[in-house]
Formats: C-alpha cells, sequence, structure tokens
C-alpha cells in the first residue's frame, strides 16, 4: 500500500529472513529425533531426492535406514507440520479479520472442535459413502461447516439480527463446547478401543499420522486458500473497519464473510481430519506477524501468518516429538502451554473493545 | 446526486424506530437531520448503506431505487461517514484513507497516492499519515475517516454527527469544507447553532417521524423547538443575513 513510510521496507525484509529461517528450520528439525543425523546427510539425501531422482540412493552415497527416516517418516511430517501451522495461522488472521475481534481463530470460534467431531463420526460410526481419509476429512468438512453455520446465525440471533464480535465469540465458545462433547458422546459409545485411543489422540491434536498418502489433501487445502485469501487480502482490510463502514466502501458484507467462513472450514477441516485439533495457532501466529509488522495491512500479514506459523508449527512438533524421549507428547499441549499465556498478554496488553460491542 | 427517502419504516426488536419518513437531500445542498437522542437519526442514515432490513418504504438516488444497486456501485455514488467509525487493528491514517482509491477503479500507484495525500491535505492533516489509528484522537481520527469518504471521489457524503469529538475550530473547519465542496451533503448534527447557519434545508425528528421540514427559520420555530426538545430557543437572522441559534439557558 505504502511506499515510502519504511513498512514495505519492514516487509521486504521480513519475508526473505523467514523464508531463510524455513529452510534452516526444516533441515534442522529433520536432523533432530530419536536418532540425530548429520544435517550433510539430510540435505544430500533431500537434494539428491529432489534434483537428481534419487541417483545417490542408487550409487550407494548414503545408507537405507537414513533415506527411509529422513525421505518416508522425518520429511512428510515436517511438511505436514509446515502445512499445519500456515493452514491455520492464515485462517487465524482471516478469522480476526472477519469478526473484528483479535482474539478470534479456528479454536475459539469453534470450527476446529466442529472438525474434529465430524471426524470422530467417520471413525466411530459405520457412514456407508467414501471410506479411509477421504471420508474422514469429508466428515470433518461438514462438521467443520455446520459448526461455522451454527456460530454464525446463533450470533446473528443474539444480536438482534446483527452480527458483533462479542457475541461471535460467546456463540464459538458454546459451539467449541457443544461439538466436544459431541465427540466425547461418541467415543462413549464406541465399541472399539483402538478408534477410541484414535479419537482421544485427535482432540489433544498430533503430526504423528503424516505420511505422503495422507498430504495431499491438506496441501491442497492449504495452498489453494492461501491464494484465495492473499487475493482477498484488499477486502479483509475493510472487515476490519467493521461492518458499516466495510458496506459503505462497497462490500457486500454477509456473501463475503460467509464466503471467507466457508473457506476457513474447508482448511482447518483438512488438517484437522489427519491432525487432530491443535489449539492457539492461529490466534498467536497473526499477532506476532503483526508485531514483527507492526502493521495490520492483511495484504502482508497473511502471507506472514502463514510463514511464522509453519516455523511455529514445525519447532512445536520437534520438540513435541523430543521432550520425552520415550512417548511422544501431543503438540496440542504445547501451542496450549505457549498460547494460553499469550491469550492473557493480550487481554492485559490491550483493552480490547469489539467494534460494536 | 438526489437522495429521496420515502415513507420509510424500521422495526428493531418490535418497536417502530422509523415511522413513514420522507426526507429529500437536494443536489448540491447541505440537508441537516436534527432531533433529540434516540428518535431515530443514525437508523435513517444507516439505511442507505443496505445492511438494515427496512419494513417498508423506498430509497431513490437520482430516480433509480436503491436496491437495484450493488454495494460496488452505491459506494461509487456516495460517501458514508458513521458515528461509530473506529478501527481496533494497526493501520496508518494512510492505510484507512486508502481503503477506498479501490472505488474509482483501477488506478495506478501514483494516483492512489495522489488521491490519498490530496484528501488528507484537503483536510489538513498530511501530518498524520503515518500515525497508527489508535494513537490518534478521537477528534483526528474524524477527521481521518471524512478525509476517507473524501478519497471515494463521489459528489455525495453521507455523515452521522463528524463534529463529534471535534472542537469548536474543526467543528467549523469540517462544515465549511463541506459547504465549500458544493457536494450533496446529508448530515446528521446535535449542534442547532451549527445547523441553523451551515444547512440550507433542515428535517426535524421526533420518536421515528420527521415533524417538521423547511428552511432553517422556519423549523427552528420557538413553539417547534419547545415542542420537540422541550428547550426554549430559536433560529433568527444575524445583520449579515445568515442564521443564529438561540438558546435560553436558566
Amino acid at each position: 500500500m505504502r511506499q515510502d513510510n519504511g513498512k514495505n521496507l519492514r516487509g521486504m525484509f521480513l519475508f526473505p529472513i523467514l523464508i531463510l529461517a524455513l529452510c534452516a528450520s526444516l533441515l534442522l528439525v529433520i536432523s533432530k529425533g530419536s536418532t540425530d543425523i548429520s544435517l550433510s546427510v539430510v540435505y544430500g539425501i533431500l537434494n539428491d531426492q529432489i534434483f537428481h531422482g534419487g541417483m545417490g540412493l542408487k550409487e550407494g552415497l548414503w545408507a537405507r535406514a537414513d533415506y527411509q527416516i529422513i525421505w518416508n517418516i522425518r520429511l512428510p511430517r515436517v511438511l505436514f507440520g509446515i502445512l499445519c501451522g500456515a493452514g491455520l495461522g492464515l485462517c487465524g488472521a482471516v478469522m480476526q479479520a472477519l469478526v473484528l475481534n483479535p482474539i478470534a481463530d479456528p479454536y475459539i470460534l469453534g470450527i476446529s472442535s466442529g472438525a474434529s467431531s465430524g471426524a470422530a463420526c467417520a471413525l466411530l460410526l459405520p457412514i456407508p459413502f467414501f471410506s479411509g481419509q477421504y471420508q474422514t476429512t469429508i466428515m470433518a468438512m461438514i462438521g467443520a461447516l455446520i459448526s461455522s453455520f451454527l456460530v454464525y446465525f446463533m450470533a446473528r440471533f443474539a444480536g438482534g439480527g446483527k452480527l458483533h464480535p462479542v457475541t461471535l465469540l460467546l456463540s464459538g465458545t458454546a459451539i467449541n463446547a457443544v461439538m466436544s462433547a459431541v465427540t466425547g458422546f461418541l467415543i462413549f459409545i464406541a465399541k472399539s478401543s483402538e478408534s477410541i485411543a484414535s479419537v482421544y489422540n485427535w482432540q489433544m491434536g498430533s503430526l504423528a499420522a503424516a505420511q505422503w498418502s495422507t498430504i495431499t489433501v491438506p496441501a491442497f487445502g492449504v495452498c489453494l486458500g492461501l491464494i484465495v485469501c492473499v487475493s482477498q487480502s484488499g477486502k479483509l482490510n475493510l472487515m476490519m473497519m467493521g461492518d458499516e463502514d466495510a458496506a459503505a466502501l462497497g462490500l457486500s458484507v454477509k456473501h463475503f464473510r460467509a464466503g471467507m467462513f466457508i473457506i476457513c472450514s474447508i482448511i482447518v477441516a483438512s488438517l484437522v481430519s489427519v491432525t487432530g485439533i491443535i489449539g492457539f495457532v492461529g490466534l498467536v501466529v497473526p499477532h506476532v506477524a503483526r508485531l514483527l509488522l507492526r502493521s495490520s495491512n492483511n495484504k502482508f500479514i497473511i502471507p506472514l501468518s502463514a510463514l511464522s506459523g509453519a516455523i511455529y508449527l514445525m519447532w512445536a512438533d520437534s520438540l513435541a516429538r523430543s521432550a520425552f524421549r520415550a512417548a511422544e507428547l501431543p503438540i496440542g499441549i504445547i501451542t496450549a502451554f505457549v498460547g494460553a499465556p499469550f491469550f492473557l498478554f493480550l487481554m492485559i496488553r490491550k483493552n480490547y473493545r469489539g467494534q460494536n460491542g | 446526486m438526489k437522495i429521496e427517502f420515502r415513507d420509510i419504516c424500521v422495526d428493531a426488536g418490535g418497536k417502530k424506530i422509523l415511522h413513514e419518513v420522507n426526507l429529500t437531500a437536494e443536489c448540491g445542498k447541505m440537508t441537516g437531520i436534527i432531533g433529540p437522542n434516540g428518535c431515530g437519526k443514525s437508523t435513517l442514515l444507516k439505511t442507505t448503506l443496505g445492511i438494515s432490513p427496512m419494513e417498508a418504504g423506498e430509497i431513490l438516488l437520482d430516480g433509480a431505487s436503491l436496491a437495484g444497486f450493488s454495494n460496488k456501485k452505491l459506494a461509487q455514488l456516495y460517501g458514508y461517514v458513521g458515528q461509530d467509525s473506529d478501527c481496533v487493528f494497526d493501520f496508518t491514517a494512510y492505510e484507512i484513507v486508502s481503503m477506498a482509491a479501490h472505488i474509482r477503479g483501477k488506478t495506478s500507484k501514483k494516483s492512489e497516492k495522489e488521491i490519498v495525500m490530496n484528501s488528507l491535505e484537503q483536510l489538513e492533516i498530511p501530518h498524520l499519515k503515518d500515525r497508527n489509528i489508535q494513537s490518534l484522537s478521537g477528534g483526528e481520527r474524524k477527521m481521518v475517516f471524512i478525509a476517507r469518504a473524501f478519497a471515494q471521489g463521489v459528489d455525495t457524503i453521507i455523515l452521522d454527527e463528524p463534529t463529534n469529538h471535534l472542537d469548536i475550530k474543526h467543528q467549523l473547519f469540517i462544515l465549511d469544507i463541506l459547504r465549500k465542496s458544493k457536494k450533496t451533503i446529508l448530515i446528521v448534527l446535535h449542534d442547532l447553532r451549527l445547523a441553523a447557519h451551515y444547512c440550507d434545508t433542515l428535517y426535524l425528528m421526533k420518536q421515528g417521524k420527521a415533524v417538521y421540514s423547511g428552511s432553517p427559520s422556519e423549523v427552528l420555530q420557538k413553539d417547534r423547538v419547545r415542542q420537540v426538545f422541550g428547550v426554549e430557543g430559536f433560529a433568527s437572522e444575524k445583520e449579515d443575513g445568515t442564521l443564529d441559534f438561540h438558546l435560553q439557558m436558566n
């Protein structure tokens, strides 16, 4: 937007620095784990697989075990972390603009738990259509969309036909509780202990299910979401001025908000169906991006949130894998430990007042 | 652009907020709406945004029904400065004003900058351009939002109590700018002295109805002011031909 006041300069420095940090983190995180592998081997195997079609492996330049660990186990997981962090970060930024409240994210607005209960239905109930991951993803999307619509209409009803930021957050909290209860009930009536364990894992969030075979749908969801959200960043800026001002500046507020909620639900569902609920990422990351950029301009904040979210979740997952050698810590615990105090810090730092609330 | 409100009825929570309001803002004139708190002035202005449902009535823009226009088209026809315009996010004054620049259609980066700077200069606030909107005073914020309406490049502006938060010098400054702009202005004012001096036509509202309309000297008669506001006051002509409002205070 502005060319002459240093903000763009800040962005111009931040993007290359964060992209470098992302690449460096990727190598470092892949090298760390139950067996540490040297960075040069990690780089060599990735370079060989991506640019030389695996010639080095055929020539026996590195051990097959290292290749298995790096290429088939850790890389898909780290890429999944990147997708997950980017997706949740950008959804957080978008939702904060949509509901005009800096303390909104897919978790707080109940969309994550909606997706989770949809996915739990797929895992625990006999659903006649589709199967495997597609069934889980589709059910998660349905759950997320139901949650979004319930939150939206409850908030409108409570606000007497208008959408107040505070009522939106409150109805989000209510739907979050209801959807978590639905998941809990499904676990209660389920017969298989294996399914119960996997649903339980989900409520805490984990990237352990990440494999090459499960990465396609989330990759598609996040990339498409990123493109759409960046292209709509100008309109998201208008939304940040409040419904009346946004309408006065030419935006069809209702349709735009509904459309963007659907897009966020699809992104979140594509992730939650594999990873479960990872809370607070969408809340923390856009704020860090705004602090770094010292602006709320979505043209920069959305890609910056995606980038910082990717780096954040990659390291959070690395910590989840390595904190306790014997067992893996659910990543949701780490993001909650970081996110909840940050949430408090935000409330103390600023006296949040909703635009209309 | 001429704006006509015809038989506007708005209900909220089972209560009638506006009841068959008729009002016309003539082209190039300043039309003022006055009335006690809660009489429906702001609700009437908000009907022009097309986001609050009306029970009955019609708004005509140069004779064409508002319902037939998209929000984007409406933003090309008139600007709106709300009573509650504010922002809880970190935008600079420049960024806020530039949000209106897209309304003019495809503009190059340079012309966007020109549009924004011209608007800021018109309101004599170019020094605020890099300031965070949240660090500005209420009055400064108001000036930024009025600059944004100017940046839309429209010939009609609707303003809801734009003089709120402004000191007396800036109240006069804003109203002078609006009058000199020769735009069609539809404005809600609380200060009857300013309304008498600046407006070409006044509408006096009470309990959701436009009870009197006409020139300020017609509307601000002693008995009418007493009936609507419950105070003693009247407009009278000064030596230079302009109107002043006299309020009797105990």
